[in-house]
């Protein structure tokens, strides 16, 4: 698989990995295994993602400080001052926003749709603080906003080269990611089996819409799952941060995975008005 | 052609002089966040500013929290210290989200 692409200082290769393509061909046939409601296909898509994501993390970890990082982006870039990897990262933002536009744009249209008379499915939305629990939802939100300073403050710590840190604060976010997670966990439980909340039924003698619960936790679940995907991202940056594995030069994970969890932490934003407070 | 590898890699790996000297402002965003969260859920508490009328108290919702989201882009995500190009490929989203909104007006409007 080696061959010789873009070159690091000292002459060294650009050794190509099988992992993305390991984790691609697991991500087919899982989907295979979606779309035929195939248990087992499922099972295996997921085992062969999880062996590919596994090999990737354990290859990488054994490659501290590795020039390949900053050298390759270098000299993969073809725009001015903006590495391949951020671009390709921005870019993927992108598809994100979309996917997020169109969970929360058909929830407002279901929304505004079931509220006009002749509607099948009859019944108001349940007005901000009726069902759901807002202040703590508020915690939540400060959490996720303290989580992006950390963030933040990690990645220049490792700007100015300070090892202790950029372990410290990459530790503090992870902890408040699983902290939100932990305190959304909690109030999935008690809305589901408190209060009633179900994705096809509101919370007896409310009368609000049967769809209310199934738009809620549409859109707070898939967010729920990119920040699980965020900290385990943040898991991995934490560990290699602890093994040394970045540099003052050289660290350009941590402004990525920085970036894709500023990015949960701004669709949290409008998530927290959209679906808590209006 | 290595070295010249090697010198691009630095410029863009490592912040200039002036950029690590400068102070980013990312406490008093921080501070500004967490006061604008404060302030969204007064607006939306029972009983206090009762005043507010229903409609603009959605689209005073929905400016904060655009604000909000503004500054984490800008400060957080670093789009203010990057290249001026850079910020085309979000503000494309953003394009295509504006198609996605009237699209889905329209068919609210005419079911």
């Amino acid at each position: 698989m080696a061959h010789p692409g873009p070159v690091g200082d000292e002459g060294e290769e650009h050794h190509g990995s099988p992992w993305p393509v390991i984790i691609a061909v697991g991500m087919g046939i899982g989907y295979v295994g979606i779309v035929s409601a195939s248990i087992p296909i499922l099972l295996a898509g997921v085992a062969v993602f999880a062996g590919g994501a596994g090999g990737w993390v354990h290859d990488d970890l054994q490659r501290p400080s590795s020039a390949f990082y900053g050298l390759a982006a270098a000299v993969e870039s073809k725009f001015p001052r903006v590495s391949g990897r951020k671009l390709a990262l921005w870019l993927f933002l992108v598809t994100e926003i979309m996917f997020f536009s169109a969970i929360i744009g058909a929830s407002w249209t279901l929304r505004l749709r079931t509220t006009t008379p002749g509607a099948t499915f009859q019944g108001p939305w349940a007005t901000p603080g009726e069902i759901l629990n807002v202040p703590l939802t508020g915690l939540n939100t400060f959490i996720l906003i303290c989580s992006s300073l950390t963030m933040v403050e990690a990645l220049a710590a490792i700007e100015r080269g300070d090892q202790r840190k950029v372990r410290y604060f990459l530790l503090a976010t992870l902890l408040l990611g699983i902290t939100f997670l932990s305190i959304q966990a909690y109030e999935y439980q008690k809305l589901y089996f408190g209060e009633g909340l179900t994705f096809t039924h509101a919370p007896l003698g409310t009368g609000v819409n049967p769809l209310y619960g199934a738009t809620f936790f549409a859109q707070t679940g898939v967010h729920g799952s990119h920040v699980t995907a965020g900290v385990l991202a943040l898991a991995y940056t934490t560990r290699k941060a602890f093994k040394g594995g970045f540099t003052k030069e050289n660290h350009e994970a941590v402004e990525l995975v920085g970036l894709y969890w500023h990015f949960v932490d701004v669709v949290w934003i409008f998530l927290f008005t959209i679906v808590y407070l209006i | 052609m290595t070295s010249t590898a090697a010198e691009t890699a630095v410029a863009i790996r490592v912040p200039t002089a002036g950029e690590t000297s400068r102070k980013r402002p990312y406490i008093p965003v921080f501070g500004t966040l967490a006061v604008v969260t404060a302030l969204e859920l007064a607006i939306t508490t029972p009983g206090y500013f009762p005043a507010l009328e229903h409609t603009f108290r959605i689209v005073l919702l929905v400016v904060l929290s655009t604000i909000k989201a503004s500054l984490v882009v800008a400060y957080y995500m670093h789009l203010r210290y990057e290249p001026r190009w850079l910020a085309l490929i979000p503000l494309a989203g953003l394009a295509l989200v504006a198609v996605l909104v009237a699209a889905l007006i329209a068919t609210v409007a005419h079911p």
